[in-house]
């Protein structure tokens, strides 16, 4: 398994061979009447050819924002991409490219799978239709040749009496298997680059676990190098390789996913761990992280972060912390534990943390700023 | 489907049976009657007014009049014998069995107390210009406002859609009356472009539906259509300014919703190109509550515009039934209420066919 998550190539200039998605400072900002969103404030990753990755973060982090900026789905306006940003994809920058070449990606080299299964497909045409539509743009074949793939792909996705379901229509289907259609129809072109934003979000658990368990058996039968996009750490956990944690539309932590779920070092990512309910813990308070994610109006100066953490020192009010290294390879963390200032406090955080994972006790937030959630 | 078909029309007949009642209902409670159409008459006495009513049989009780029109009772028989028709066997049945020709059951709207032609003459007559007029405008203004609402939904809050959503409103605040007549003023008056009245040129061509008529539009087919498409210019252009903007409205705010969904927004991360997005993926689902409003403007066909048709002095059933109020004329209005009110329950069902037929979650 490979560590890299920046690759670190010169701007302008295309990353090496083996990495297929570079994303580079990108920023997303949204123009609305009450200002400027900025949804995505300078998220850096790069991700291997048949690797996964996850994107871990709540609601209004970023996540998908990330994933629709990549994809180019955004309306612009309302939405905006910093110009200085860019994303490479299999060796060429794709924000700058006119949108007919970026189309010709989209849904052959790339693809995206989105939350809801339900409203995802078009209610008036026949799953067999909205797949093979798809493969008749991107491979240029005929009808015939595209309904064949359409089948095919509905097999591989492991639907029963596939000749018959092609012919449906999107209602006539429950939801778990609706999204394996959509699924079908991401793979249909097989791409290289697979995004699920929250895939199982809006299943019920035991489909769940089928529609991940087929993600990531497809991911490794094709070769397709995966983006996750979920909330659930447990997803996370057993699906990828790399990780990186978002809040208010930075990346506050990045890492292998044993590195990140067993070792965290963003207070962030603490606070999420420790919020998980166990059995262990049972008959307690459910733990959470204090206070609410600030209004993107209104951020707080320094680290955004700072208002809801338990470790927080007055630097943090002053200095934009930044993703300092915090271990070996590609290792980061948007925290001031980990520079010279703060290394003296880490110890003392991390008993803070194991401790509260051990009794599901929430941290303290000591003075707080109040007011400003 | 055909289940659900036969059970709507048969629910259908309760409907019309409280339509042909209250329609009767209606008309006998405005003021006035028939006879009123004496009033300033002062050559006809009040015992000729009398004889009036009893030879048309306003003498008897309503409910025996009303049984009279539908075609239940039988106007030659007496007490119960009323209800049996000529042949013995029960008037309400079909004239075959019954040997009744009374009544709308029976296909006899009555005669027309002005002009003493049938009724069902007199509505024919008129249909067919109707049919032309509001056709052609129909026609005109649903695709028109199909073509402006999804231009104006793709290009939100563009130049063209604030120009659109204000001549829209313009249109749709502008009185018919006032439109029409200053079309004539314009285009008809000064400018002299255009015919400002009627179906045909009565200097070139007989009166039109009536036989001579149809012998010269046989002689001279084209100049014929020519001269009704220059008199139709005015009258449809009324009717498109003033209907275009609900319509308008209705398809940009459908297409808008649809433009929303999570489905275009998947047809855009297959690749597809923006006009396969917008005029495949969205169209064809904003066009599903479309299908079903133009399903219930059909009657409209029929029923006409009242108010267009009078300035524009057209032949039709809005004129005629305008010209029916003023002279008091009840059958010619019963008839022309109770048609339109039986194609409004047909436009219902049929929009609700036509629902199950573009929709495919719709299954009856």
């Amino acid at each position: 398994m490979t560590e890299v998550i920046s690759a670190d190539a010169p701007r302008g200039a295309p990353p090496e061979r083996d990495i297929l998605l570079d994303v580079r400072n990108l920023k997303t900002y949204f123009k609305v009447l009450d200002g400027v969103v900025p949804a995505v404030d300078g998220v850096s990753f790069s991700l291997r050819r048949g690797q996964t990755l996850g994107i871990v973060g709540e609601s209004g982090s970023g996540k998908s924002v990330t994933a629709m900026t990549i994809m180019r789905l955004l309306d612009i306006p309302p939405a905006q991409i910093d110009p200085a940003s860019e994303v490479w994809f299999d060796g060429r920058e794709i924000l700058g490219l006119p949108m007919d070449q970026m189309r010709r990606i989209r849904g052959n080299e790339m693809a995206m799978i989105f939350q809801e299964p339900l409203t995802s497909l078009n209610p008036v045409f026949t799953v067999g239709d909205q797949i093979a539509e798809q493969v008749a743009l991107h491979k240029k074949v005929g009808k015939k040749a595209a309904w064949d793939r359409a089948i095919e792909s509905l097999t591989l996705v492991g639907i029963p009496n596939p000749e018959r379901r092609v012919k449906q229509y999107p209602h006539e289907m429950s939801g778990g298997m609706r999204q394996r259609v959509m699924i079908a129809m991401a793979l249909s072109c097989e791409p290289k680059l697979l995004i699920a934003d929250e895939p199982t979000t809006a299943l019920d658990v035991t489909i769940q676990a089928q529609i991940l368990e087929l993600l990531k058996t497809i991911q490794q039968r094709t070769d397709s190098a995966l983006v996750l996009i979920t909330h659930d750490l447990g997803v996370v956990a057993e699906m990828v390789d790399n990780v990186i944690v978002m809040y208010t539309g930075e990346v506050v932590e990045q890492g292998t996913v044993e590195e990140v779920l067993v070792e965290p070092r963003a207070p962030y990512t603490m606070g999420l761990l420790e919020s998980i309910p166990s059995v262990e813990k049972r008959g307690g308070r459910l733990s959470a992280i204090k206070g609410v994610v600030p209004s993107p109006f209104n951020l707080p100066p320094a680290c955004r972060f700072e208002p809801r953490c338990p470790y927080h020192w007055e630097r943090c009010r002053t200095v934009p912390p930044e993703l300092y290294l915090s271990g070996p390879s590609g290792r980061r963390a948007r925290c001031h534990l980990h520079t010279p200032e703060g290394a003296g406090r880490w110890p003392a955080a991390l008993e803070a943390h194991r401790r509260a994972l051990a009794t599901g006790r929430e941290l303290p937030v000591h003075d707080a700023t109040p007011g400003d959630a | 489907m055909t289940k659900y078909l036969i059970r709507r029309l048969i629910q259908a007949i309760p409907v019309v049976i409280g339509i042909t009642i209250v329609t009767y209902a209606v008309m006998l409670s405005a003021p006035g009657g028939p006879v009123e159409r004496f009033a300033n008459n002062p050559k006809i006495t009040l015992a000729q007014k009398e004889a009036f009513k009893k030879s048309w049989g306003l003498d008897q009780p309503i409910p025996i009049q009303y049984g009279r029109w539908v075609g239940l009772l039988n106007p030659d028989g007496q007490g119960l014998g009323q209800f049996l028709g000529p042949t013995g066997w029960p008037n309400i049945l079909p004239t075959g069995i019954s040997g009744a020709t009374n009544g709308v059951l029976h296909g006899d709207l009555g005669f027309s107390l002005d002009s003493g032609e049938s009724v069902a003459r007199r509505i024919g007559n008129a249909a067919l210009p109707t049919l032309i007029l509001a056709g052609t405008a129909l026609l005109l203004w649903i695709s028109a406002a199909i073509v402006l609402g999804v231009l104006a939904a793709v290009k939100r809050y563009s130049f063209f859609d604030q120009a659109a959503t204000v001549f829209s409103y313009i249109g749709f605040a502008m009185p018919t009356f006032w439109l029409g007549i200053m079309l004539i003023l314009i285009f008809g008056v000064s400018l002299k472009w255009l015919p400002i009245s009627g179906m045909v040129n009565a200097r070139l061509s007989p009166a039109f539906g009536t036989d001579n008529y149809w012998v010269y539009f046989g002689q001279n087919p084209i100049p014929a259509i020519l001269d009704i498409a220059q008199h139709l210019v005015m009258p449809v252009i009324t009717l498109v300014v003033v209907n275009i903007a609900g319509d308008s409205r209705f398809v940009r705010a459908s297409m808008l919703e649809a433009l929303s969904q999570d489905y275009v927004r998947t047809a855009r991360a297959k690749g597809l190109p923006g006009r396969t997005v917008t005029f495949r993926h969205a169209l064809r689902n904003a066009l599903l509550p479309v299908v079903t409003n133009i399903g219930l403007e059909i009657p409209f066909l029929f029923s006409g515009a009242l108010v267009t048709e009078s300035i524009f002095s057209w032949p039709g059933i809005g004129r005629l039934t305008i010209e029916s109020i003023r002279v008091f004329d009840y059958t010619i209005l019963m008839g022309v209420f109770l048609i339109s009110s039986l194609l409004v329950v047909l436009a219902n069902l049929l929009a609700d066919v036509l629902y199950a037929v573009v929709d495919p979650r719709i299954k009856y």
